[in-house]
C-alpha cells in the first residue's frame, strides 16, 4: 500500500472515530494547546546530591526525579455530557495526580489512557478484522499484498487467516509485515488525559491543569576555587536541571525545589515491554521482532562535571532566585525558558561569591591502628559575614587551587542541604603530605595508653584537627594536650609547623 | 501438485466478507459481547462482575460460549442462572492461541504446505498431515516424513483452528433447555487485576487561619478523588461500577489467604482514631462510593472519580524530631514537618477517608501552587487526627549529643539473694545478700536550630527510654517535658527565629 493511500484512511479513520462518539451522545472536545505552562523540578527521591556520577558509555534511559507541571488551556464545554480531551501532556504523567480547576461545572470523571498505539495495541485493536499482509521474498525481494484477517491476541503470536488457510506469520519462507487500515478508537499517540464533563450550558473557560510527571532531575553543583593563602576562596554554583521526557515545554516558568518532599517510588512507570509485539514461531523457528524503533537513548545531564570547568570562565547571565516553599526551597529561573524534550539547561544558582574559609587536615582516629593520609576538609560557615547566608541545596564541590595563574584541581566533595548558619564541611582528597600515626605504647588490665603523632612534610604550617567519635563509656583520660568538646565529640585540634611534627599521648580505659 | 482450490476459495469468500462489513470503520475495541455489567470494585486487586447478557437458546442440550469476561477471572467462583434452564457443565478456556499451540493439537490433521515460486509469485500446495511436535516438528508430505524448518520454501498452512484454542478469554457452558428463545443469561464472577484506591489532594495555606496571629494555624483544602485502574485485559464498557473501601478476604485462586495491601497496616500518621460515622452508603463495616451513572472501564486505563470536596478545613504545621536511644548525630539533621488535621466534622474534613496517597501543595510566592510532599494514608474513620510527615524541613534541624554516660551509685538496694542453713539441734540460719543498684546516667543534649524568618517549635521526642526494666527516670530536664509512653518522652521546643535553642536532659536507667 503507498504511504499515501494509507495516510488518507487514516485520516478518514479518524472521522469516523469522532461520528462514532457522538453517536452515543457524548461529545468530544479537544482542548487548547498550552497557553501558559511551568514545570517545577524535584530531585530523584532516594538520591540526596542529584546523582552519582554517571557512566557515559552507558547512559540510563530515564531520569530517576520528577517535576511538577502546570498548564493553562482554553476549552468550549458544550452543554450536556461531554468529553474534554488533554493531548500533549508529558509521557511520564502520574494520572493520579492530576487536578484540573477551573471548569465552571464539576469534573465528572478523568481518566488517563494509557493503552498507547504501539504495535502490540495496533494488533490488539483490529483483531477479527481484515488487514494487509505484506509479503516479502527474501530471496528475490519480491513483494506481495495479501488480506488477511487477525484471528490471535497478541500475547501469544500473530496467527492470521488468509486466503489458503490460518497461518503464522513470518514463520514461513517469507518475510510478513501487517498494514493496518486506521487506528482503532481508544489509542492514542501520547498518553491522553480526558475529562467527562456535564455542564448545564455551553462556556468558553480558561482551566488550569497540574500533574507530577516521571523523567526529569536537577542538580546543583559548586566549584570553588581557592586563594592562595587557603583562608578564601570564590565559590560559583551552577542548577543543572534535565528532562528524559518527549514532550517539550516552551516558554515555560521553571523551578528547581531543594529539600526533601516525601515522595514514594512505587508509581507505574509508563512505557514497558508490553507495547512489542513479537512473533513467536513455531518450536524450532526463530522469534523475531516486529519493527519497533529502539525508543532514541536520553541525552544525560549528569557528566556536566567536565563542562563545568568551560562554563565557569562565562560571565552569567541568568541566575536563580530563591524563595521559600513551606519548609522546602525554590529557586525559581527569573525569565521563561524552554525545558525541552530530552534535554538540559543550565543557570547559575547564585552570583560567584568571594568566601572566608578554613582549609584543614582532619582525621578520624577511633579506629586508626597504624598511619593514614589526612583528609584535606575545608570549612566555612553559611552566613553573611563569611560570604555565604543562604540556603545552599546539597550538590557535588569540586574544588581548584589557584598557583602561579594555574587551576589545579584539588579533588572533589560533597555538600548535603545546608540551612543559613549551619557549619558547612566539604571533605575532599586524602593527602600523603600529612600523615596521621597512631600506636598502643603500653597495655594494663583495664586502660591502653595510646600515642597519635601528625607529620607535615609541607613547606607551610598546616591546620590538623583528629576527631574521637567514641562516645562514653570509653573514656579518654589524661590526654598530654586539650581535647574540645564539639558536637559531642573530642576534637584534639593542632597547628602543625612547615616539616614538623606534633604527638598526642592519653589513656583510653574501658569500662 | 494438488491444487489448493476448494479450501482457499471458501477461505478467500470468509475474508473477502468480513472485509466488506468492516473495511469502513476503524475497529472499536470497547466493543464486545459483554451485556449489561456492574462492577464491584474493592481495595485488594478483586472486583465481582455481573453481566447480564441476551442471549438465544436453542432447546434440549445446547452450548453457549461466554467471550470477553475478565483474563483474569478466578474460574471456580463463577455462577450462571439462566431461566428455564439447567446447567450441565461449565469450562472456562483461556488456551491461548500460538503457532506453537495449533501445532500442538494439529497432531495428527491435515495441512497444507504451500510453496511460492520465485520467479512467477504463484502458489501451489501440496497436502500433508503433522505426525508429531515434539521438540521439533514431523510432517508426513506424499509419503514422506519431513522436519519442519528444513523444507525450504514451503510454509505451513492450517485449514481451520482447533476447537478450545482461543484469542479472547472464553467461557464454555453446556446447558439443559427447557425451552428455546432469548433469555437473559445472567453471569457473575470475582476477578483480580482490578483495583481502587483513593488520591488527595490538599492545598496547605500556612497562614490562613481566622486568627492567623500564631505562626503554623492555617487551613486545608482537600479534592478527594477515586483512582481505579483495570489491567484485567478486558474492556467492561457502560458498567455500573460500585466501590467498596475495604479489603475482604479471598482466599480463593493463590490459596493466599491475607488481602493483599498496598498500604501498611499501622499507619503512623493516624495519631488518634475517630469514632464518628459519616453518611456515606454502607455495606455492613465498609463505606461503599457508588459511581453515579455508567461509565466505561476501558482496558489499561486509569479512572478517576471525585467524592470530596472540602474547602478551609483547620489544618496546623508542626516539626517531629525523634531520637533512638543514644542516637548521637555529628551534624545537623532535619526535623520532619508535619501537617495534622483532623477528619471530624467540627472544623475538620469532616468524613471517613478510604486508603490512599494525600499530596500536599502549597502556593509560592506567586500564587501558583507548588508540590510540598506526600503520604500514603490507611482508610482512616470520620473524627481522627492525622499528622501526616510532608518531608523534611530545610530549615528545622535538631542535633542530638550524647554529653555524659556514665555508672552513678544510687544508694538505693536491691535483694539479691536470701538462704537458710540448718545444722542439727540449732536453730535455722537466715543469710540475706543485698547489691546496690547500678544506674547509667545519661545527658543528652538537643540543639534544635531555625533558619527560618519565623519563630517555630519543634517535638523533640526521645525513644527508647523503656530499656526493658521498666525503670528509668528523668533526674532533670532544662524545660518540661511529656511522658508519652513508658518508651518515648516528648518536648516542645520552642526556637526563635534564625536562632536556636538548647535541651538538655538526663536520663538515670539499668542499663
Amino acid at each position: 500500500m503507498a504511504p499515501m493511500a494509507l495516510r488518507a484512511r487514516l485520516i478518514l479513520a479518524g472521522l469516523i472515530v469522532f461520528w462514532a462518539r457522538g453517536a452515543d451522545a457524548q461529545t468530544i472536545v479537544a482542548a487548547s494547546a498550552p497557553l501558559d505552562t511551568s514545570v517545577t523540578i524535584y530531585r530523584a527521591p532516594n538520591d540526596r546530591f542529584g546523582s552519582d556520577p554517571m557512566d557515559v558509555s552507558d547512559p540510563p534511559r530515564w531520569l530517576a526525579g520528577y517535576a511538577l507541571i502546570s498548564e493553562t488551556r482554553e476549552i468550549d464545554v458544550p452543554a450536556g455530557p461531554a468529553v474534554i480531551r488533554f493531548t500533549g501532556v508529558a509521557a511520564g504523567m502520574l494520572a493520579e495526580s492530576a487536578v484540573v480547576s477551573g471548569l465552571p461545572v464539576g469534573v465528572r470523571e478523568k481518566n488517563l489512557d494509557a493503552q498507547l498505539l504501539s504495535p502490540r495495541n495496533l494488533y490488539a485493536g483490529w483483531f477479527g478484522r481484515p488487514v494487509t499482509l505484506r509479503r516479502e521474498d527474501p530471496a528475490t525481494g519480491i513483494l506481495r499484498e495479501e488480506r488477511a484477517v487477525i484471528r490471535s491476541a497478541p500475547d501469544g503470536a500473530a496467527i492470521v487467516q488468509t486466503d489458503h488457510g490460518f497461518e503464522a506469520m513470518t514463520c514461513g519462507p517469507l518475510s510478513d509485515s501487517i498494514a493496518y487500515p486506521g487506528v482503532p478508537m481508544g489509542l492514542f499517540a501520547t498518553p491522553t488525559l480526558s475529562i467527562a464533563t456535564d455542564a448545564p450550558a455551553a462556556a468558553h473557560v480558561r482551566v488550569r491543569i497540574a500533574y507530577l510527571a516521571w523523567d526529569y532531575d536537577w542538580r546543583a553543583d559548586y566549584v570553588l576555587k581557592l586563594a592562595p593563602d587557603l583562608r578564601h576562596g570564590v565559590l560559583s554554583a551552577w542548577v543543572t536541571l534535565a528532562s528524559a521526557d518527549v514532550t517539550s515545554f516552551a516558554h515555560t516558568r521553571a523551578a528547581v525545589v531543594a529539600g526533601k518532599p516525601n515522595f514514594t517510588e512505587t508509581h507505574a512507570r509508563a512505557g514497558n515491554d508490553d507495547d512489542v509485539l513479537i512473533y513467536h514461531c513455531f518450536p524450532r523457528g526463530t522469534a523475531r521482532q516486529a519493527l519497533v524503533m529502539p525508543p532514541p537513548e536520553s541525552p544525560m545531564l549528569m557528566h556536566a562535571a567536565m563542562d563545568e570547568i568551560v562554563v565557569t570562565s562565562m560571565r552569567k547571565a541568568v541566575v536563580a532566585q530563591a524563595e521559600n516553599l513551606g519548609d522546602l526551597k525554590l529557586f525559581r529561573l527569573p525569565q521563561p525558558t524552554t525545558v525541552a524534550a530530552r534535554g538540559q539547561k543550565q543557570v547559575a544558582l547564585f552570583e560567584p561569591r568571594a568566601i572566608a574559609l578554613d582549609v584543614l587536615h582532619v582525621a578520624a582516629l577511633d579506629e586508626l591502628n597504624g598511619s593514614t593520609p589526612a583528609q584535606l576538609l575545608v570549612r566555612t560557615r553559611n552566613r553573611k559575614e563569611d560570604g555565604l547566608g543562604l540556603a545552599l541545596p546539597g550538590g557535588k564541590v569540586r574544588i581548584i587551587a589557584e598557583r602561579d595563574n594555574h587551576a589545579l584541581n584539588v579533588g572533589q566533595g560533597t555538600l548535603t542541604d545546608r540551612a543559613i548558619n549551619e557549619r558547612v564541611e566539604i571533605g575532599t582528597t586524602t593527602t600523603p603530605q600529612v600523615t596521621v600515626q597512631q600506636a598502643i605504647t603500653a597495655r594494663t588490665k583495664v586502660a591502653r595508653s595510646m600515642a597519635v603523632t601528625v607529620t607535615n612534610a609541607n613547606p607551610f604550617a598546616v591546620r590538623f584537627e583528629g576527631t574521637f567519635e567514641q562516645t562514653p563509656p570509653a573514656a579518654i583520660r589524661d590526654p598530654s594536650l586539650p581535647l574540645v568538646l564539639r558536637d559531642g565529640h573530642r576534637v584534639w585540634a593542632a597547628r602543625i609547623p612547615a616539616h614538623g611534627r606534633a604527638t598526642l599521648h592519653y589513656r583510653l580505659t574501658i569500662n | 501438485m494438488a491444487s489448493i482450490g476448494r479450501t482457499a476459495g471458501a477461505a478467500l469468500a470468509l475474508v473477502s466478507g468480513a472485509a466488506h462489513a468492516q473495511s469502513a470503520s476503524a475497529p472499536n475495541p470497547a466493543s464486545s459481547a459483554q451485556g449489561d455489567v456492574a462492577v464491584t470494585i474493592y481495595n485488594n486487586d478483586l472486583a465481582l462482575i455481573e453481566d447480564v447478557r441476551r442471549i438465544n437458546l436453542g432447546k434440549g442440550d445446547v452450548a453457549i460460549e461466554l467471550p470477553d469476561v475478565s483474563a483474569a477471572i478466578q474460574p471456580e467462583t463463577v455462577s450462571l442462572s439462566v431461566p428455564d434452564a439447567t446447567i450441565i457443565e461449565q469450562n472456562f478456556d483461556y488456551d491461548l492461541l500460538s503457532p506453537q499451540r495449533l501445532l500442538d493439537k494439529s497432531v495428527g490433521q491435515s495441512v497444507t504446505l504451500v510453496h511460492t515460486n520465485p520467479t512467477t509469485g504463484a502458489d501451489s500446495g501440496e497436502p500433508a498431515r503433522v505426525l508429531a511436535n515434539n521438540d521439533g516438528t514431523l510432517l508426513e508430505v506424499g509419503g514422506r516424513i519431513e522436519i519442519l524448518g528444513e523444507m525450504g520454501r514451503s510454509r505451513l498452512v492450517f485449514p481451520g483452528l482447533p476447537p478450545g484454542l482461543k484469542a479472547r478469554p472464553t467461557l464454555s457452558v453446556r446447558l439443559d433447555s427447557a425451552r428455546s428463545g432469548t433469555r437473559p443469561v445472567t453471569l457473575s464472577y470475582l476477578s483480580r487485576e482490578f483495583s481502587w484506591k483513593a488520591d488527595y489532594v490538599a492545598l496547605f495555606d500556612e497562614a490562613g487561619g481566622k486568627n492567623g496571629a500564631t505562626s503554623g494555624d492555617g487551613h486545608i483544602d482537600v479534592q478527594g478523588w477515586i483512582t481505579l485502574n483495570n489491567s484485567t485485559g478486558t474492556n467492561f464498557a457502560n458498567a455500573h461500577v460500585l466501590l467498596v473501601a475495604g479489603e475482604v478476604a479471598n482466599t480463593l485462586g493463590d490459596g493466599n489467604s491475607g488481602p493483599i495491601r498496598r498500604y501498611p497496616r499501622r499507619a503512623p500518621q493516624l495519631e488518634n482514631a475517630g469514632t464518628e460515622a459519616s453518611g456515606r452508603e454502607r455495606l455492613g463495616d465498609f463505606y461503599v462510593y457508588p459511581i453515579a451513572g455508567r461509565t466505561t472501564l476501558a482496558n489499561a486505563q486509569q479512572k478517576q472519580v471525585s467524592f470530596l470536596d472540602v474547602k478551609g478545613a483547620s489544618a496546623r504545621k508542626i516539626y517531629r524530631y525523634r531520637n533512638s536511644w543514644l542516637g548521637n548525630a555529628a551534624d545537623l539533621q532535619s526535623a520532619q514537618s508535619v501537617i495534622r488535621f483532623t477528619t471530624g466534622a467540627k472544623d475538620g474534613v469532616g468524613d471517613a477517608l478510604p486508603a490512599g496517597m494525600v499530596r500536599v501543595y502549597m502556593r509560592d510566592a506567586r500564587g501558583q501552587p507548588q508540590f510540598i510532599g506526600e503520604q500514603a494514608i490507611d482508610h482512616t474513620p470520620m473524627g481522627s487526627t492525622l499528622a501526616l510527615p510532608t518531608g523534611d524541613a530545610f530549615d528545622v534541624k535538631v542535633q542530638p549529643t550524647l554529653v555524659k554516660r556514665g555508672k552513678i551509685d544510687m544508694g538505693e538496694w536491691e535483694r539479691a539473694g536470701r538462704w537458710r542453713v540448718t545444722t542439727d539441734g540449732k536453730a535455722p540460719k537466715v543469710s540475706t545478700i543485698d547489691t546496690a543498684v547500678t544506674h547509667w546516667q545519661t545527658t543528652m543534649q538537643y540543639r534544635v536550630t531555625n533558619a527560618r524568618p519565623a519563630p517555630v517549635v519543634v517535638e523533640v521526642a526521645q525513644t527508647g527510654l523503656d530499656n526493658v526494666w521498666n525503670d528509668t527516670r528523668v533526674p532533670s530536664e532544662s524545660q518540661p517535658g511529656e511522658q508519652r509512653s513508658i518508651d518515648e518522652r516528648v518536648w516542645q521546643v520552642a526556637v526563635p527565629a534564625q536562632g536556636e535553642t538548647v535541651l538538655t536532659v538526663t536520663f538515670d536507667t539499668r542499663n
